[in-house]
């Protein structure tokens, strides 16, 4: 299933935190029509690169599905920042 | 004791199979969910299959300068995977500039010898990786732990 929500979350030294919640599905909603309109230029410079465009299209696919359940925290001192994709 | 236990013991009384022959037999039928992979290896089907790759650095700074540093990031496996395809698709004249530049950094990797055929065994290995580094200076100590779950 592909990420819908993308959440930053920001600390500062304060333990003030900032936390900010990314809509990613609306995000895929303005995406995709641009991908279709892009879709013959991407198809040219696949055949030009000698990428195969439908394993490329899927390659790209996997890796947006994949992103699912991502997370990466960074903390120092009181400080600290975290990015998970839901 | 079973019929197939039984079987193989009474094989290797009549000597038409060595000990060790009997012993490989007896756990595999011990092991009745295992299957062969195509190289050979036999690998547990009971086994859960890790779906993260998980990194953890704990930097201590006791000088009291910087002070702690935590890092966790956790990666899905499937995103390893789709990276593996992805490193596939790049074409010939990529990969042999992006392999040079490589060696030259002191990494010697050739991208060109990953290919989607390796993916599960590549992915499967990492099933078993564990790196544990601990670092200890005068006034840091740096934990690094990678590991699949």
């Amino acid at each position: 299933m592909i990420p819908f929500v993308a959440v930053v979350s920001l600390r500062n030294q304060e333990s003030r935190t900032f936390r900010l919640w990314i809509p990613l599905f609306l995000i895929w909603l303005i995406v995709l029509p641009v991908a279709i309109l892009l879709s013959p230029f991407i198809f040219l410079a696949c055949l030009i690169c000698r990428v195969n465009p439908l394993q490329g299209v899927a390659v790209m696919c996997q890796i947006l599905t994949a992103l699912t359940d991502t997370e990466l925290e960074i903390d120092h001192r009181s400080a600290g920042m975290s990015f998970h994709i839901f | 004791m079973s019929e197939h236990r039984r079987q193989i013991l009474q094989m290797l009384a009549d000597g038409k199979i060595s000990a060790d022959e009997a012993e490989r037999l007896i756990s595999a039928i011990e092991q009745p969910t295992s299957s062969t992979s195509p190289d050979g290896t036999s690998t547990s089907a009971g086994k859960a299959r890790p779906k993260y790759l998980r990194v953890l650095v704990d930097s201590e700074d006791d000088g009291g300068h910087e002070g702690p540093t935590k890092v966790n990031v956790r990666v899905p496996m499937q995103l390893l995977r789709a990276g593996v395809r992805l490193a596939g698709l790049i074409p010939a004249p990529a990969l042999s500039r992006a392999n040079s530049a490589m060696q030259e950094q002191g990494i010697p990797i050739d991208l060109s010898q990953i290919k989607p055929e390796n993916l599960e065994e590549l992915v499967e290995h990492l099933n078993d990786l564990t790196v544990d580094v601990d670092q200890k200076d005068a006034n840091t100590k740096v934990k690094v732990r990678v590991f699949c779950e």
